[in-house]
């Protein structure tokens, strides 16, 4: 069964919707700075600009919730827009998150570890489950409503979960994505971890130190035919195929020849009925970490048999924006088939010695893009692909 | 049908690895504590030191229904309402307090909720399909849906399973976020699914979870229907909820048996599957209903049920 998409909405730090993200990548602009707060100022983040109380005003939001919620709502509420409620449609909401409603929690948690009187009311909006009810909620959303939590593959699983249940016939139509604020939780979490450039991270470079970290969410609307016989919607792209398969081999680090990797991305094409040299562009998860880009690379090789399509990491621009990421950049990959656009990756000066591949340098443009592939890899080895075909 | 080829508890009852875990249940007071099974059976001991409650008890029961079936399983679906509080607040309490730029990385790398089916993969040594479900109190109905699924797509076998834990701050959070008179406790359970009956008999014949539900009452009749069953051939019900349209002496709440975790709906589960076998009745549901205005249904089937 085809599964067509019809919607679609991003905010990041590139951008609050999908024209402005679209023209900070055919610009080549970066949004990743120094960070605007407190838990963010030492590091390059690719922070929204805007504060809660912007948001709020700034797109009429209805809901109360946590920035990743409200940042959910941005995103889903633009893709839903011009959409209308029908009875006779099953209509759901899966959405990815790996923090959840933390950046409340950590406050009032820290207010209380330093004497002062908490309010136990705020952590009501702390389960990641709840942050989903609220972004349904706001776009008048009931019934179905789930949430994915895989870490940095939790938007591309969700969008594979609300394909599945299309396929399935439990559901007509499904807002499917992710969203992820910043906190001051992951920043020390990652920092633990000692993976952070402190400078511009450069994904797929020899350099490469690590990864910037980065918020946002990024939504898109699934339907079936069914479902589009009834809403009349333009179809903007197909999702073609999709896979998860697991790495098993570290709780945190990649496998050295990308064996996950390696087995979603040959069963997602297997899915979408397509042979490797078909993929005309490759939205890489690639997150300037030494493993991870070694990883993945050793992993392209093995699955496109030596023959790497053009292919970037967009957190050049966005910065790693953890369960969102696969959100964001599946609205990526339908601009790039839209517009027939191969985006670059930023800050790329010199190939990967044990690979020797190299990454989109510079925008392309007019090309014809029919197929694309985004991978998004999450802790503990959880590999997902996507796989985005033109109408 | 979706049988049930083997399941495997870890909560206050002395559950785990019981032929009839009926049989020895006692009401929950505010001193029960989790029963926890010799976990170096499980793990090897010196990566068993560094694991919370919650992914000790998850993966001692996920392996307890890897081993009883002969085969790997093709999909591993794990649910988790609150996922790793135990890790989550260690490092919270690090970030705050600890100076300098070097923190153990530990606390964080197990905090995420997909650490739980992570670590199932990485102890079974099982490339599957992997996924973490957290949908607050319907979180085991997600993540039993995406099993379902997985069945359906041609997976052979499945492992679902739902893990919670209890840490002390969630007493805190009484009555405000949480029930006022709940007795806050962690507990797990795995099941080894599959569309082959082999030598199964009870199974998932259904599953229903609904935000915003249009009623309980409502939503029951709905559901049954669907089904094609009538509301007088349901045996017995499990459920959180004090007053539901059923005779009282079929209704059991499994939250008194369980205490109060947002997956304990599955312990609901496991009784209703051993009273199924005992008494080889026909059908028994599961009624989950939460605090935020949201319904699970799971009706369980005896295909062996004499009537």
């Amino acid at each position: 069964m085809e599964i067509f998409i019809t919607g679609y909405g991003v905010i990041s730090s590139i951008g609050t919707n999908v024209e402005e993200n679209l023209s900070s990548l055919m610009q080549e602009r970066t949004a990743i700075k120094q960070g605007l707060n407190s838990y963010t100022s030492k590091f390059k983040v690719g922070e929204v600009a805007l504060s809660n109380d912007a948001l709020k005003s700034a797109f009429d939001l209805k809901t109360d919730g946590s920035r990743t919620a409200l940042l959910g709502m941005v995103a889903a509420k633009e893709a839903f827009k011009n959409h209308s409620h029908f009875n006779a449609l099953r209509t759901g909401l899966i959405s990815g998150t790996s923090v959840g409603g933390m950046d409340i929690s950590e406050v009032e948690y820290r207010k209380e570890m330093a004497g002062e009187k908490p309010n136990y009311k705020k952590y009501f909006h702390h389960p990641s489950g709840t942050t989903s009810e609220q972004i349904a909620t706001e776009i008048g959303i009931t019934g179905f409503v789930n949430t994915i939590s895989t870490a940095c593959s939790s938007a591309a699983n969700a969008i594979m979960m609300g394909a599945r249940l299309i396929q399935s016939g439990q559901l007509d139509r499904v807002v499917v994505g992710g969203t992820d604020c910043l906190t001051q939780f992951t920043i020390y979490g990652f920092r633990s971890l000692m993976i952070f450039d402190d400078e511009w991270c450069k994904p797929f470079d020899n350099s490469r130190k690590g990864l910037n970290l980065g918020e946002g969410a990024g939504f898109l609307v699934l339907e079936s035919k069914k479902s589009l016989e009834i809403t009349g919607k333009e179809v903007l792209a197909k999702l073609s195929g999709w896979s998860n398969a697991s790495d098993a081999y570290h709780q945190t680090a990649s496998s050295p020849d990308g064996d996950g990797a390696i087995l979603s991305m040959k069963q997602a094409l297997k899915q979408a009925r397509l042979e490797p040299h078909e993929i005309n562009y490759v939205n890489a998860h690639g997150t300037a970490t030494p493993n991870n880009d070694l990883s993945e690379s050793k992993a392209f090789i093995n699955v496109f048999n030596g023959k790497v399509p053009p292919f970037s990491s967009t957190k050049s621009y966005t910065g790693h924006t953890l369960a969102a990421s696969g959100g964001i950049e599946s609205v990526f990959a339908i601009l790039s088939i839209q517009n027939g656009l191969l985006f670059p990756n930023l800050n790329h000066t010199s190939p990967i010695e044990e690979t020797g591949l190299i990454p989109i340098i510079n925008i392309q443009k007019n090309i014809e893009v029919t197929h694309v592939l985004s991978n998004s890899f999450g802790f503990g080895g959880n590999n997902s692909t996507l796989i985005f075909s033109k109408i | 049908m979706y049988y049930i080829h083997k399941i495997a508890s870890i909560t206050h009852q002395d559950s785990f690895n019981q032929t009839d875990v009926n049989d020895s249940l006692v009401e929950i007071a505010e001193d029960t504590v989790l029963i926890s099974p010799d976990y170096k059976k499980y793990v090897l001991p010196a990566s068993l030191r560094r694991l919370s409650p919650i992914l000790r008890m998850a993966v001692a029961a996920a392996k307890e229904c890897q081993e009883a079936i002969t085969i790997p399983v093709e999909a591993i679906s794990v649910g988790t309402a609150l996922g790793c509080l135990t890790d989550t607040e260690k490092f919270l309490n690090v970030i705050n307090t600890v100076e300098g730029e070097i923190l153990s990385p530990t606390a964080f790398i197990q905090s995420t909720h997909n650490t739980i089916a992570g670590l199932i993969s990485l102890e079974l040594k099982n490339h599957s399909y992997n996924m973490t479900h957290t949908q607050n109190n319907l979180s085991l109905e997600m993540a039993l849906i995406d099993s379902m699924l997985c069945c359906d797509e041609g997976k052979e076998f499945v492992l679902l399973g739902v893990a919670d834990e209890a840490i002390d701050f969630l007493n805190k959070l009484k009555p405000i976020v949480l029930p006022e008179n709940s007795i806050v406790t962690s507990g797990t359970t795995f099941f080894a699914l599959s569309k082959k009956k082999s030598t199964a008999e009870i199974g998932f014949l259904a599953c229903n979870s609904i935000i915003k539900p249009k009623g309980v009452e409502v939503e029951i009749v709905l559901f049954l229907r669907e089904l094609k069953i009538e509301i007088n051939e349901i045996d017995r019900v499990y459920t959180n909820q004090n007053s539901l349209d059923f005779p009282k002496e079929i209704v059991v709440n499994y939250e008194a048996y369980s205490g109060l975790y947002f997956t304990a709906n599955a312990f609901g589960v496991h009784m209703a599957h051993d009273w199924l076998i005992k008494t080889a009745k026909k059908y028994a549901l599961i009624v989950n209903s939460g605090c935020n205005n949201s319904l699970g249904l799971i009706l369980l089937k005896n295909d062996k049920a004499q009537n």
